[in-house]
């Protein structure tokens, strides 16, 4: 198979929280990025694994791999069926948190990938994309 | 899931703490305690926490060694973070992470001398 690969990774306890740090860090290596950055994505899926686990109690990672043109990178996406997030943008500050938590996952996990979507809806779920790319 | 094993060792008054691999939260917090428990028992001056095969420094486990070394200091001892790689350095600074007032060194023989570890197993203050 030659297409984009992928995966999900459902999360209900906390134990997933290492086994998502496993998924990923062989998605990423097996898709060639470098250590750094395999350390880098596999941060962000570990803050944002325990994002789901913390406020929602279950959700799902989905990881595939991007081919834009000559481009290649991993998407994670965690979607999650929680409390949703009432101010994203007050999420995103550094410090801020509902829960007790740093309020550290969200802005150091935007800051360690190259993109980072949020949808959230109070009362529905949260679904928080991120991506990295390749470097050549 | 079984918890991964922590060893404790006793260093003449310091107490010498491999961090697993890749520790679960819970890990983490059984290694807190534990600590804290030998650093009574032994009556430590110190702590050396190697983590030099951590691969994943996340926010809960830097929040949770921050906590410890201010626990140790409390109790009269001094912490240093010994090892860590340079990709989980990197990646820790731009998660904005910092672990409270650890010492740190680049490794264990390092870790050891800047407590000050004397023949006598006294520390010099």
């Amino acid at each position: 198979m030659n297409g984009p690969h992928q995966s999900e990774f459902r999360i209900t306890s906390e134990n997933d929280i290492v086994m998502a740090r496993k998924v990923v860090r062989e998605a990423s290596t097996a898709l060639g990025f470098g250590l750094t950055d395999v350390t880098r994505i596999v941060t962000a899926a570990s803050e944002l694994t325990r994002n789901i686990y913390h406020y929602a109690k279950s959700g799902v990672m989905h990881w595939r791999t991007l081919n834009q043109g000559v481009r290649v990178g991993l998407e994670l996406s965690f979607e999650d069926n929680g409390p949703g997030i009432a101010d994203i943008e007050k999420a995103m500050e550094p410090g801020y948190s509902t829960g007790e938590g740093l309020g550290m996952g969200l802005p150091g996990s935007k800051r360690l990938m190259d993109e980072m979507t949020i949808e959230s809806t109070v009362g529905k779920g949260t679904t928080v994309i991120v991506r990295k790319w390749l470097k050549k | 899931m079984a918890l991964e094993s922590i060893s404790v060792i006793k260093l003449r008054d310091l107490l010498l703490v491999t961090v697993p691999p890749d520790p679960d939260d819970e890990t983490i917090a059984a290694l807190q305690e534990q600590v804290l428990q030998a650093m009574a028992r032994h009556e430590a001056k110190g702590l050396v926490l190697d983590i030099s095969t951590i691969q994943t420094l996340d926010s809960f486990f830097a929040r949770t060694v921050a906590e410890t070394v201010q626990m140790v200091a409390l109790m009269g001892g001094r912490t240093v973070l010994a090892g860590m790689r340079a990709n989980v350095a990197v990646t820790a600074t731009q998660l904005g992470l910092t672990v409270g007032n650890a010492l740190t060194a680049l490794d264990i023989d390092r870790a050891l001398d800047l407590l000050n570890a004397t023949p006598s197993g006294k520390l010099r203050v």
